[in-house]
């Protein structure tokens, strides 16, 4: 039962609310839960990682993407990469910062990511990266207020699943690109509407 | 009606065969008249007749036949259920000159006064109802068997306040109707103190009518102390002007003694509420619009429209007009020497009252939405259907209340010799 | 035939006319179907019944939901954990305004189909202001608009809420989690609790609502997503078919910003515990009193 409205009425609302409770009060409210987290939170594991889109497709019309280390091997760019008017990261739009490739990519081995340390990254570790720099996002990320979730509020009733900064965020452009809105309700009455 | 326990000089038994002829007598009187009346009620059951059909489609299809929304959530109906209030508080106009003042002209009459006050009930109980979405839960409001919510909510006060009016009028005309009807004089005992408690009982209908809106912090154009004193005064603006109408009618119509000291007091009162009103309305305007403000869209919207909406704006722009016409003209007029110009302010202040009490107070409440939402409403054509069959029953009521009351007085209607 | 019986004739005549017509306009109630059953219609408040009781209203109501909308559906009655408050925060510097969370709500609730109902409603409003006067809800442009904010706004499930205080048949209360509910079955459709609230957040089922069978959501709760009847108030109820079992509401899951923060505020722990100690968390029309469970926040 809640304490009684500051107000002025408060007397007269506790009283009236003492009369609404339940006849079975065993119906008041439902069994408690156990303690201890029983359940993981798991974070999403991108998979658009390590590869990069081509304008080559598929019979189905699906773009062909490549590994970064067909190009971008570990001990030196290939052939491919020197080509000139190479069709390859075209489609990769860098709209981040000031920041340059070799900034987040392993200048040894395009497809590993390093620290400002210089110490060395799986591409799936993204978000130590991204944190580097966006400390108070992370910060906000890990007490669960950015970057939404699924699952259980609760998690000794069940798991939850997190997103990665990547998922929402293009790496190369982080800025979210505007979305069309979902269709508003057609109230009675509003714009003419019936 | 009920009948007093009790008359001293009448066996209590013989109650039991007086009091059935009585209401005998009293269906006959209802149902028997010449041609106007036959046209008059014929009028009215036809105007009710497309009211219940109306509102049987509205009951089988639900309140999406109406031009309500989500936005503006209440309209016609409570509206009119607000008028309907104030018409029954102000027919006390009546009752305190004659019982506080003991104006015996007054005295003579006021039990036209005390019909309006039933009939006007009436109107305002069937206008909540044609307003729920769940006619078939009504018992839920029932104490005991529902679940009350008094004293928490303003509407089950006005349930307590209503019809408790109701009951009160309803003994006071059926105690003073029946005893004359048996030849009897009234005993005061009787009637004296239910009309004392009756005067102080029709300020708090529409007291509590006005705080239903009045209490409601989330809409700042109803969220104003000043309502409840507007709601009186503007009651006691209409059941003057309602009555005073009425009672020329009755004049014109009946062999019932209508003198003019009646209308002269009740043209005084209107002299003064209806530049009350008036004024009451001004205050209100001048701190809306004066502020400014957020809080004050609702007044905007109302007087000059917002936002390219503009519905209500002929409508309160006519009511003022109307309001200050009928005070001119009730300023400027003797109701002894001009009376039709008297009638003309009583329709015009009837007229304006119901647009400023009705579509002008209710409506805009809602308009903009509590997120600022903007969705107009006028009454559609159902509504209008709807409303018009509650005022014709309405005013059956009060023609066959004024036609027994008549009957009793003037003696056509009396107790057979012996039964008494 | 003399005078007096001439006319007791004529009145005979004319109230069996008289009747007639009324009978004749009374005739469209003959299809009304307020209520299925005499149980129905006599079934009494929620708080009264017993468990036994409210299976069998809860079997009846899936009975009907079946032969009204062709779907299987399970209605059940979800209680309040002990020791849970539920508490809402949602981040506007984040919100794009994309509407998918009033979308869930539309599907999750089993909202009309054609009003495309949903009880959270999304104000696009001028950067400078929280005046909702300077809102909008009737965008379709690309969001987010640099020039603008975006707030979504749905039940703030207040603690000392306007709509349950008015209600003059108790249809609509506050339960032990913080969520404010309405019984569908006791609700009289008197809307004065549409007119006491400050936020738009409840709605009124001005017709049957209409939904396709496959479109229905089949996992319902009594006192929350179960299709409501003609006549009757909604609004929302954080999910309380998904909260109270522990799961996250539909229009959190929804949001692809994150804005959206939900949990229990006793649990020291909780993400809605951490938001409202460490942001400058605001509720909307604070001045009113209202005391929502539903906050506000910007980063920063």
């Amino acid at each position: 039962m809640s304490p009684p409205p500051p107000t002025s009425l408060g007397a007269i609302v506790f009283l009236a609310a003492c009369s609404t409770e339940f006849a079975d009060p065993g119906r008041e409210v439902g069994p408690a839960v156990a303690d201890g987290a029983a359940y993981p939170t798991e974070v999403h594991t991108p998979t658009t990682l390590g590869v990069v889109d081509t304008p080559l497709v598929d019979v189905n019309g699906t773009p062909i993407g490549v590994a970064c280390a067909t190009c971008h091997g570990p001990d030196a760019d290939s052939a491919w990469a020197a080509r000139p008017g190479e069709p390859f990261h075209t489609g990769t739009e860098l709209d981040h910062g000031d920041l340059a490739c070799d900034a987040c990519h392993d200048p040894a081995d395009r497809g590993r990511l390093h620290l400002a340390d210089g110490r060395s990254l799986e591409l799936g570790d993204t978000m130590q990266l991204c944190a580097q720099c966006h400390g108070p996002k992370f910060t906000t990320w890990q007490n669960g207020a950015h970057g939404g979730m699924n699952g259980y509020w609760d998690t000794r009733r069940g798991p939850r699943l997190r997103n990665h900064c990547v998922d929402c965020h293009a790496p190369h452009a982080p800025q979210i690109a505007p979305v069309t809105p979902m269709p508003r309700a057609h109230d009675r009455g509003l714009h003419g509407e019936e | 009606m009920q009948a007093p326990p009790t008359v001293p000089d009448v066996a209590p038994t013989a109650h039991t065969r007086t009091y059935p002829q009585f209401l005998w007598q009293a269906l006959r009187v209802a149902t028997d008249g010449g041609l106007p009346f036959y046209a008059w009620m014929t009028a009215l059951t036809a105007v009710f007749l497309v009211g219940v059909n109306a509102f049987a489609h509205q009951t089988v299809e639900g309140l999406a036949l109406t031009a309500m929304s989500d936005h503006v959530s209440w309209g016609m109906y409570i509206g009119n259920f607000t008028y309907g209030v104030g018409l029954a508080a102000g027919a006390v106009m009546m009752v305190i000159p004659a019982y506080l003042y003991r104006d015996e002209a007054m005295h003579d009459v006021v039990i036209v006064g005390e019909i309006l006050a039933i009939a006007a009930i009436v109107v305002s109980l069937a206008f909540v109802n044609v307003d729920l979405g769940r006619i078939d839960r009504i018992w839920h409001m029932m104490p005991v068997v529902g679940r009350f919510h008094w004293p928490v909510s303003m509407l089950t006060w006005d349930v307590v306040v209503l019809s408790g009016y109701l009951f009160l009028n309803l003994h006071v005309v059926g105690y003073l109707l029946y005893t004359r009807f048996l030849g009897r004089t009234p005993d005061p005992r009787w009637y004296v103190p239910f009309v004392f408690l009756s005067i102080v009982w029709a300020v708090s209908i529409h007291t509590v009518t006005a705080f239903l809106y009045s209490g409601l912090g989330g809409r700042p154009f109803w969220n104003t102390a000043i309502l409840a004193p507007r709601f009186i005064v503007s009651a006691f603006v209409t059941g003057p002007a309602f009555i005073v109408l009425a009672l020329q009618v009755v004049r014109r119509l009946t062999h019932f003694h209508v003198g003019d000291p009646p209308i002269s007091t009740l043209v005084a009162i209107l002299r003064v509420t209806v530049l009350g009103n008036l004024f009451l309305l001004g205050s209100e305007v001048f701190t809306e619009l004066y502020s400014g403000g957020t809080h004050t869209a609702s007044a905007r919207y109302l007087y000059f429209g917002l936002h390219g909406h503009h519905a209500l704006v002929p409508w309160i722009w006519s009511a003022i007009t109307m309001n200050v016409v009928a005070g001119a003209l009730l300023l400027s007029s003797s109701a002894r020497r001009q009376l039709w110009r008297i009638d003309v302010a009583c329709v015009l202040a009837l007229c304006g009252v119901w647009i400023e009490k009705g579509l002008g107070l209710i409506v805009p409440g809602f308009v903009p939405s509590s997120l600022h939402e903007l969705v107009e409403y006028l009454p559609n054509q159902l509504e209008w259907k709807v409303t018009l069959g509650v005022w014709a029953l309405g005013l059956m009521v009060f023609t066959i209340g004024l036609k027994v009351a008549i009957a009793v007085f003037s003696g056509q209607m009396h107790a057979q010799k012996g039964a008494a | 035939m003399d005078d007096t019986s001439r006319r007791d004739a004529l009145k005979v005549g004319g109230a069996t006319l008289g009747a007639a017509a009324f009978a004749r306009a009374l005739a469209p109630l003959t299809e009304w179907e307020p209520t299925t059953s005499v149980d129905a219609f006599l079934q009494r408040h929620y708080k009264e019944l017993d468990p036994a009781e409210l299976g069998t209203i809860l079997r009846r109501l899936e009975d009907e939901t079946l032969e009204d909308y062709g779907a299987s559906v399970s209605i059940e009655d979800v209680r309040p954990t002990p020791g849970v408050r539920f508490g809402y925060a949602l981040n506007l510097s984040v919100c794009i305004g994309c509407r998918r969370c009033a979308e869930a709500c539309h599907q999750e609730n089993n909202h009309d189909r054609p009003s495309h109902q949903s009880y959270i409603r999304v104000l696009e409003i001028d950067k400078g202001s929280i005046d909702l006067e300077k809102g909008r809800t009737d965008y379709d442009h690309a969001v987010p608009r640099g020039d603008k904010f975006y707030m979504p706004v749905q039940c703030h499930q207040c603690d000392n809420a306007p709509c349950v205080k008015v209600c003059p048949v108790e249809a609509t209360w506050k339960e032990a989690d913080g969520i404010v509910v309405v019984d569908y079955n006791w609700c009289i459709g008197c809307r004065y609790c549409e007119a006491a609230c400050p936020y738009h957040a409840r709605r009124f089922n001005w017709e049957k609502p209409e939904i396709p069978a496959e479109e229905v959501n089949p996992d319902q709760a009594y006192l929350s997503n179960r299709v409501r009847p003609a006549g009757v108030m909604e609004k929302c109820t954080f999910c309380l078919h998904r909260t109270r079992k522990g799961k996250l509401p539909a229009c959190l899951e929804a949001c692809p910003t994150g804005a959206r923060v939900f949990g229990n505020v006793l649990d020291p722990d909780s993400e809605i515990r951490w938001v409202l100690e460490n942001k400058r968390v605001f509720v909307l029309k604070e001045d009113l009193g209202t005391r929502p469970r539903f906050f506000y926040y910007f980063d920063g």
